[in-house]
């Protein structure tokens, strides 16, 4: 295809994409000027750039619809809603022009006639009276042009982002083969040097796979509108947050189950303007987008003002088609009614609708969240109104993930989908096989369990130590039990989809390239069930009953914790117990002894348990942590609050100082083992890093007093002149004496340093030093000093 | 016009020819993480720098046997869309040219075969089977040789 031509395609789309809000936006408004121009503009560029490609179609279409806008601007005559459709009808047909030019296809002709003439049509009743038109606030709106943008094929920034990962291999390797040989100082910076660059520019290009959240909302008013008018309801619709960023490929996969969820509000969800008044609310109806970024997940909220999901309904639903039984239905609770929303096959549509009744159920939106390794909450308030809240990682390609082992070969697992860990001889946990089945249960709790090996068809592999029990939270939302060899690690995994041969196996999401350069594959705990047979409908006669019992006993226990920032920016939580106290300290109270980090608070020398020592601010927000006897200091970006977190966590890990991970507000937090850091701390008190003391043992020798005492204080050292006589010495203490037998009535163990005034020693074995000699007195000094500190 | 180039190879002690627009490269892969849960004829998954392939052994496929995963084989690399994937082959004798054009088949080929062949080339006296590499991929293609 001819560059400018394509050139003129692409730019076409993409105002049209930008311009279905506008013109929505206009028809609310019609005295907006802003929006009107900016529409108009876009079929006048249209319209030139056509005559100028000889697209004869395109012209005659545009310039239709230039026509009538003028008139509209020149208030012949008015916006009202016929002339709106027929403008995006025109609209609408142009974006299929130009992907049928794009694409190579043809477009029938004769539709063209039929939407001129819809614009002709409403020409021909004239204007009988012209709004007066308010005076319309002067809105600019893209007025300063931003950044200046270049347009780059989708494939060269993939291709981009593949030598950047080649590059990231090919360093761990270099890494690898470095760590092998005796280490080189001059090696290792350029190294340092060459991975800062390398980290940096992965950082980078991850970034130009960024995009506005905007994209993901901009078919969102065309399509309310158009819904609206369909059904005649009417709905104000607000968004927010159209700046956050996420990844391209994470919007491309949000925008199915958004557009699902805002047709099901706007069809079910929303009432008609009759029955709103009739229940007391406005009528219109609000429908708020709102998107967020929380860590590193995007949550986009999408609640209304309409009925809510009517769960006894659903109830009725499930029992009609046999999905639960009238025993399990009479048990539920209030959640779990309102969980049967993700059956599949259960909608509360009275009737299949044209809009959302179309055999897409609240289930595949479910299992495309969740594929994405996203979660989707609901808040349902019975006649008020439906949030339904998405949570998404920022990008598809980096997931947390667990490294599991079975049959000697690795796989990796989402660490979301978990939801504990535990050893197979724990005895929390039992296991039973009755006919084949095989059922975990843990405190009280049953569970449909499964092992990975089986289900894989590999064989098990001889294993040291018992075997490891995951507990997995499948898209159906009853968690069943994994028995896999091993949990190897957990890390960030960067996911690239497998081919289609391997996933139609089913059981795996994706695939990985972990650091040593084998393929590894990512399971999918939903089909991992599936291929296990465990059935929804077995489960929820079988387990939810127990799982029931157990609520009524008691909830979780639940404890105090801090949650707060780490400096390297991860949000964690701390039992509150072992906090004695939270301040801000000096920055310049750190400091580094002996490879450990210590910091100087109330004239003690604390250690530092996360080894930061240097900061970027003057002052820094530490936890002070005692165990009772010791307290270690806890540097902190920021507290964040006090929140309640279960004793025990959500997932259990033994990774270094986290614990687990406990979700607080959906959000998943890592807990901090203070049993660990505690053990981590060396036993000693910080060696006391002050300016170690030199005592002049002959106090009132003048060469002592002048020239000694200022040049041992030049030197670092507190100058104590003079025997001390109410204190003994410290044991570190540093007696120096210029011979005048003042250091008699010291121990014999004590060392001192002796200087004599004459340059020459007086026999071979005289062991005073010249006392201008300031080089060896140093020396002295600092082997007597180390001496005594080993 | 150029004359086609060809990548012509042996696989099942079959000689083949590959379209050379089709290949990306040749390499020998050091070895392969096997998949659980695959039909027989995919060995499993081999890193290539930084890009992951999906390893197919043709012959596998052809024979009916499960997958070699010995080490130091021989495979095609192809993008077959969008993804990446490994064609073991026995071994690779020639690229060149052929001044011919392919020649439709006239004799019934064995049904092993026949999914994926197109036509014939003639290199050196030798007659070659042109066959599609997307073909190897197609699951209803394979799923009925398999």
């Amino acid at each position: 295809m001819d560059e400018l031509l394509g050139e003129f395609i692409s730019e076409t789309q993409e105002t049209l994409e930008a311009l279905a809000g506008v013109v929505v936006a206009w028809e609310a408004d019609p005295s907006d000027r802003d929006r009107l121009d900016a529409i108009f503009r876009f079929f006048h560029t249209v319209k030139g750039s056509c005559g100028f490609l000889n697209l004869p179609r395109f012209e005659r279409l545009s310039h239709a619809a230039e026509d009538v806008l003028s008139d509209v601007r020149a208030d012949r005559r008015t916006a009202d809603p016929a002339t709106v459709s027929a403008v995006l009808a025109v609209m609408d047909r142009i974006g299929e022009l130009a992907e049928a030019v794009a694409s190579g296809a043809s477009l029938a002709n004769e539709d063209d006639d039929m939407l001129i003439a819809a614009l002709r049509a409403v020409d021909a009743p004239p204007v009988v009276e012209t709004p007066v038109a308010a005076a319309a606030p002067q809105r600019r709106e893209n007025a300063a042009g931003g950044m200046r943008t270049i347009r780059l094929p989708l494939t060269l920034i993939d291709q981009l982002m593949n030598g950047v990962s080649d590059m990231v291999l090919a360093r761990n390797e270099l890494s690898r083969k470095l760590r092998e040989r005796t280490s080189d100082p001059e090696l290792d910076s350029a190294f340092e040097r060459l991975s800062a660059c390398v980290a940096d520019m992965r950082d980078v290009i991850s970034k130009t796979r960024m995009q506005r959240v905007d994209r993901l909302f901009a078919a969102v008013p065309r399509m309310v509108r158009d819904l609206c008018r369909d059904l005649g309801k009417r709905i104000e619709l607000d968004m927010e947050g159209g700046d956050v960023e996420m990844d391209r490929e994470m919007v491309e996969m949000v925008v199915d189950p958004l557009t699902h969820i805002v047709r099901n509000s706007i069809d079910h969800g929303i009432e008609t303007p009759a029955e709103r008044v009739q229940a007391g609310k406005p009528e219109a109806g609000l429908l708020r987008l709102v998107a967020r970024q929380s860590g590193n997940q995007i949550v986009i909220e999408i609640s209304d003002d309409g009925r809510g999901i009517d769960t006894a309904r659903l109830v009725r639903k499930a029992l009609e088609s046999g999905a639960i039984t009238a025993d399990v239905a009479a048990r539920m609770t209030e959640e779990e009614r309102l969980d049967l929303i993700f059956h599949p096959g259960l909608s509360t549509a009275r009737e299949v609708s044209a809009i959302s009744g179309r055999g897409v159920g609240m289930d595949i939106v479910r299992a495309n969240v969740e594929r994405i390794g996203g979660v989707i909450a609901i808040d349902n308030r019975p006649g008020q109104g439906l949030s339904i809240i998405l949570r998404v990682p920022l990008t598809l390609t980096i997931i947390p993930g667990l490294i599991v082992r079975a049959g000697g070969q690795q796989f990796a697992i989402p660490r979301a989908a978990i939801v504990e860990i535990l050893h197979e001889n724990n005895e929390m946990l039992s296991i039973t096989r009755v006919g084949g089945a095989c059922i975990a249960t843990i405190r009280n709790i049953r569970h449909a369990m499964i092992e990975l090996e089986d289900v894989l068809g590999l064989p098990r592999a001889e294993m040291h130590g018992p075997r490891t029990i995951m507990v997995v939270r499948s898209s159906s939302g009853i968690p069943f039990a994994m028995a896999v060899g091993s949990v190897d690690n957990h890390e960030e995994l960067v996911i690239r989809p497998a081919s289609p041969v391997v996933m139609m196996a089913g059981v795996y999401a994706g695939m990985t390239l972990p650091d040593n350069g084998r393929p590894m594959l990512l399971l999918d705990a939903a089909g991992l069930a599936n291929a296990a047979g465990l059935s929804l409908a077995a489960d929820n006669g079988g387990l939810a009953a127990p799982d029931h019992d157990r609520q009524a006993e008691a909830g979780p226990e639940m404890i105090r914790a801090l949650r707060f920032r780490e400096l390297g920016g991860e949000e964690r939580l701390l039992r509150l117990s072992l906090v004695e106290r939270v301040e801000d300290i000096d920055a310049a109270r750190f400091g580094m002894s002996a490879g450990r980090a210590f910091v100087r608070v109330d004239d003690r020398l604390l250690w530092v348990a996360n080894g930061h020592h240097r900061f970027d601010t003057d002052r820094v927000t530490a936890l002070r942590l005692r165990d009772g006897d010791r307290e270690i200091c806890y540097p902190v970006g920021r507290v964040i609050d006090i929140v309640e977190m279960p004793t025990v966590p959500d997932m259990r890990l033994s990774d270094g100082p986290i614990s687990g991970v406990t979700v607080i507000d959906g959000i998943h937090l890592e807990i901090l083992d203070p049993f660990v850091l505690f053990a981590a701390m060396p036993h000693d008190p910080v060696r006391d890093d002050a300016p170690p003391r030199c005592v002049l043992a002959e106090g009132d020798d003048p060469w002592a007093r002048e020239m000694l005492a200022p040049l041992l204080q030049q030197a670092g050292y507190d100058v104590v002149i003079g025997l001390p006589e109410d204190a003994p010495l410290r044991p570190d203490d540093v007696v120096v004496s210029v011979g005048s037998g003042a250091t008699d009535c010291l121990p014999q163990s004590h060392p001192v340093v002796r200087l004599r005034s004459a340059p020459r020693p007086s026999g071979v074995n005289d062991p005073t030093i010249y006392r201008y000699d300031s080089a060896a007195l140093m020396a002295a000094i600092e082997t007597i000093r180390k001496d005594r500190a080993a | 016009m150029t004359d086609p180039l060809y990548l012509f190879a042996r696989v099942a002690g079959t000689p083949i020819a590959v379209r050379s627009e089709d290949v990306e490269a040749v390499v020998r892969f050091a070895d392969i993480s096997p998949v659980p849960g695959m039909p027989r004829h995919i060995a499993g998954l081999s890193a290539l720098r930084s890009r992951v392939l999906t390893m197919i052994d043709i012959a596998a496929l052809i024979d009916d046997r499960s997958a070699s995963r010995l080490q130091g084989q021989l495979a095609i690399v192809a993008d077959i869309s969008g993804h990446s994937y490994g064609l073991i082959v026995e071994s690779v004798s020639d690229i060149c040219a052929v001044q011919q054009a392919p020649l439709p088949l006239h004799s019934p080929l064995s049904p092993a075969w026949a999914p994926f062949v197109q036509a014939i080339v003639e290199n050196e006296g030798t007659a070659h089977l042109l066959v599609s590499l997307a073909s190897f991929i197609d699951p209803a293609l394979t799923a009925q040789a398999a």
